[in-house]
């Protein structure tokens, strides 16, 4: 057995609800379907510790239509990468932060929280990343329901209905 | 032109501490980025780094446009990096269709790649040199610099963003005449860099700024998630085109190049003898570079699914994501740059300095400010407008034109 | 009559105009070796006289929390310093336009004047970049005033006389004995090039740190005639090294004009080398630098010198 069946079976040994969801889609990547928060936060431990993925290089966001899915990835001294898929729903859009096992992902999770309106919880005190100090609060700019073209940059308001007008 | 959420008051004597301010708008930054130093006397006793500031909502504008339209943007993504984004996007595609290029686009994509990192290299060289105020040296790098770049525009047709990707292949082969003048060049700047590695070794005053400042030990690097030649001075063996290979890297032999002086010192090291090891792969590359055709043709509409591709870009690992729904339009592309992984350690490194080592701290990581855009707003009393381009070009002209200056008539390139 | 030639020689030649018209021609040719150095073609002959008229041109903003009459007046005191300085220094040969015994001493004072003038323009403009670049002249003045004076004063121990026009003689009369002066003519040069800020001590105004240090926030007029007494200062300090320690003169007044010229272009190109081929050092490695090497070499050659005096005068 190859080193990504080998993480595969130890991760779906810890945690049985992984057994279906969890696949090795191409050489080196093993990605999961969505999981829950909860589950989630079961598994990270056990991925940082025992498991030797030891960076967190990067969390996506993508918009899954009801929920948001936090796609984190991590790496190990190999070239194994390993991809859970955290959904969280839009209509409770909350998360707890990775950031005490991975200082390496506050930049990522900051911008989750500007660019997907997700709050991620137990991140340090920081300036907003990547958007202006002044960005009007409900826009979350990476949802696929936020249309540029509606943002008057003038009043910096979401307009929604129409074309926003620009003064010149 | 402040923001109302960060005001800073200059030149505040508080206990002994200054808060000082090094940007959005400073000499030692090319790119705007906000670093709130506080200091004490002339050590750091706290830095906030703030990033942000060029953030041009490029994933966003991916997201309603075609894939091969996509392929421009992300070139765009840097300036110096370019080929790599837009090698890694390729790649993402190429696999997601399930595409095989054929070998010698393999290897030109190889040969470009390297040229960019030499280039990046001697840009990097040139500008750590004028942080510390050794502007000769900066003028001499970039002199050669230019070698380099002469010959990426003879390939490539610009620069910088030398558009040579495209999905299924490359869009230039190379011929004799190209072949010869980078043979050339090749041999004159293996010379130079032997007198910088030379230099970096011997010349005092360099070795005092550089040496024991910024200093990242490996743990720290594994802690904070530092990639490329920061992550390879500190001992880490991180070089994706020897832990993963991929493209012609699979055949070139490629050694990786790691230091333990964890320091700017041990990060200029590893740049400049990354330099002579992309001579040889160059080197390596036109003398087996196989033959047969350049590009295959790859269907507009890429099947349904998700990939995580990985390069080595001159600021080391660089990370896209493409998912793809079955049509021409992506649904979700993310690129995650290395210096984006290098902010992290950024406090850590500066705290305990001193004021002199900051910007060469920051400029050690080589960082690429690269997101989204800002719009630019103005506070004049208490109306708040919101500018962007346009609005801006017409404010200029009114208030020149208020002075008896007319502007208006010079063309502004769209 | 005497007070119209006076006033000829303080104003004219070799006085005001004549310094500043060198003190352009110095700094073009400083800038342009420098960029030769650098495998660049460099600025044009008429672009120290350009800028200065074009920042005259300028507007002058003073910021609101900075203190308006020192802001205005430092300029003009760096200037006067200077101007009044040179007047010290032989340009023809041995004599000056005024020398008694004692004026190397009024001419260090009033080197002292630029570096103060630029401290306390910069702690009065209220900034935190110039506050930083003010707080490090006053410490990089505190290292190299005490190596720059004993390196100034220990070839007079020969001499017997504080007079720069005294020394100048001494040493055409007896031009072997400037040979023993060697290792205090370097650390000179080094004290020197610590004292006009430039690289590896230009820390003060270093431009990617502070800006531009303690000037950050003068434009137009104030900062024309700043740069023009920064120039001024490099002439007079090329014109009183070249007197003290490189000591050739005949007797004939445009030969000595033109030895004169010799002799300050060749400390000037010294100055430039050690400009072009040198990274910035830190303030901190500065106050080693000159404690650590630049004191003790001085001392030790005092002490030379003292035996040496002894020993001629039997």
């Amino acid at each position: 057995m190859n080193r990504e069946e080998e993480i595969v079976s130890r991760l779906c040994g810890a945690f049985p609800f992984l057994t279906d969801r969890i696949c090795v889609r191409q050489k080196n990547r093993i990605f999961t379907d969505p999981i829950t928060r909860e589950e989630f936060e079961q598994i990270i431990p056990f991925v940082h510790d025992q498991l030797g993925f030891y960076r967190a290089c990067h969390v996506v966001g993508t918009d899954d239509g009801d929920s948001i899915g936090l796609l984190y990835i991590f790496s190990d001294q190999d070239s194994i990468l390993l991809a859970l898929r955290e959904s969280v729903p839009k209509s409770d859009p909350q998360a707890k932060s990775i950031c005490n096992l991975y200082p390496s992902i506050i930049l990522h999770e900051r911008e989750i929280i500007d660019l997907f309106g997700v709050m991620v919880k137990g991140l340090p005190n920081g300036p907003h990343y990547p958007l202006p100090d002044g960005w009007p609060e409900g826009n979350y700019p990476m949802r696929k329901d936020w249309d540029p073209k509606k943002f008057n940059k003038q009043t910096m308001k979401y307009e929604q209905s129409g074309e926003a007008k620009e003064n010149g | 032109m402040s923001s109302p959420g960060r005001q800073r008051k200059m030149a505040e004597i508080n206990n002994n501490q200054i808060e000082f301010p090094i940007g959005p708008q400073h000499p030692s930054l090319d790119e705007p980025g906000c670093f709130d130093i506080t200091l004490e006397g002339e050590k750091v006793v706290n830095a906030v780094v703030g990033v942000g500031y060029n953030h041009r909502g490029l994933e966003k504008t991916c997201e309603s446009r075609t894939y091969v339209q996509d392929l421009y943007i992300i070139e765009r993504v840097c300036g110096i990096c370019s080929h790599a984004h837009s090698s890694a996007f390729c790649m993402g595609i190429e696999e997601l269709s399930g595409v095989q290029i054929p070998p010698r686009a393999e290897y030109i994509r190889v040969i470009i790649a390297e040229l960019e990192r030499l280039h990046s290299h001697l840009l990097w060289l040139g500008v750590a040199c004028h942080e510390v105020g050794f502007d000769t040296m900066f003028m001499f790098t970039w002199r050669n610099r230019e070698k380099v770049l002469d010959i990426l525009a003879t390939m490539g047709g610009n620069r910088v963003n030398y558009g040579v990707n495209t999905i299924g292949g490359v869009r230039r082969d190379l011929d004799p005449a190209s072949i010869d003048m980078l043979q050339k060049t090749l041999d004159t700047l293996e010379k130079e860099i032997k007198y910088y590695a030379n230099l970096a070794k011997t010349e005092t005053t360099l070795i005092s700024r550089l040496a024991g400042v910024g200093k990242l030990s490996k743990e720290d690097v594994l802690k904070y998630g530092a990639v490329g030649p920061v992550a390879r001075a500190s001992g880490v063996r991180d070089d994706i085109r020897v832990i993963e290979p991929y493209g012609a890297y699979k055949e070139i032999p490629v050694h990786m190049i790691t230091d333990d002086h964890a320091d700017v010192f041990g990060r200029t090291v590893v740049r400049i003898l990354e330099m002579q090891e992309s001579i040889n792969i160059i080197r390596f590359c036109i003398q087996n570079i196989p033959d047969g055709p350049i590009a295959v043709k790859v269907p507009r509409r890429i099947p349904a699914g998700e990939v995580i591709i990985r390069v080595e870009a001159p600021r080391g690992e660089d990370i896209h994501y493409i998912r793809s729904n079955g049509t021409d339009i992506p649904d979700r592309v993310r690129v995650r740059a290395p210096t984006e992984a290098n902010w992290h350690g950024m406090t850590h490194m500066l705290t305990g300095e001193y004021l002199a080592d900051v910007p060469i701290t920051i400029a050690a990581i080589d960082p690429c400010y690269s997101c989204t855009d800002r719009a630019i707003r103005v506070s004049s009393g208490r109306d708040v407008e919101v500018m962007d381009w346009r609005t801006l070009r017409r404010y200029g002209i009114d208030f020149y034109r208020k002075k008896g200056i007319d502007l208006s008539t010079l063309a502004v390139g769209r | 009559m005497d007070i119209l030639i006076s006033l000829l020689k303080v104003l004219i030649f070799p006085g005001f105009l004549f310094l500043s018209v060198y003190g352009f021609i110095a700094e073009f040719l400083d800038r342009k070796m420098y960029a030769r150095m650098q495998n660049r073609v460099g600025p044009p002959w008429y672009q120290p006289i350009a800028d200065f008229f074009k920042m005259i041109g300028k507007r002058t903003l003073i910021p609101a929390d900075a203190s308006p009459w020192i802001f205005r007046i430092m300029p003009f005191i760096s200037l006067a310093a200077v101007s009044a300085a040179f007047l010290y220094v032989p340009v023809f040969g041995n004599k000056a336009v005024f020398s008694f015994d004692g004026d190397l001493i009024i001419v260090l004072y009033f080197l002292t004047m630029p570096p103060l003038a630029s401290f306390l323009a910069g702690w009065y403009s209220r900034d935190v970049y110039a506050t930083i670049g003010a707080t490090r002249i006053m410490t990089q003045m505190f290292v190299y005033e005490v190596p720059l004076f004993i390196s100034l004063l220990a070839p007079t121990l020969l001499v017997g006389s504080w007079s720069i026009s005294d020394v100048t003689r001494y040493y055409s009369a007896h031009p072997l004995y400037a040979l023993i002066n060697i290792p205090v003519m370097i650390t000179a040069l080094i004290a020197f090039q610590c004292k006009l800020e430039r690289a590896p001590f230009d820390s003060p105004e270093a431009e990617t740190e502070v800006v531009s240090g303690a000037l950050v926030e003068y434009s137009g007029r104030l900062l024309a005639f700043f740069r023009m007494s920064l120039d001024c200062e490099l002439v007079l300090v090329i014109s009183l090294f070249s007197a003290i320690f490189l000591p050739f003169t005949t007797g004939i007044v445009w030969v000595d004009f033109l030895l004169y010229l010799a002799k300050t272009l060749f400390t000037l190109l010294l100055l430039t080398l050690m400009k072009v081929s040198m990274a910035r050092l830190k303030i901190v490695d500065v106050v080693t630098f000159c404690w650590k090497y630049l004191t003790s070499v001085a001392l030790v050659q005092v002490v030379f010198n003292l035996l040496i005096r002894g020993v001629l005068k039997q």
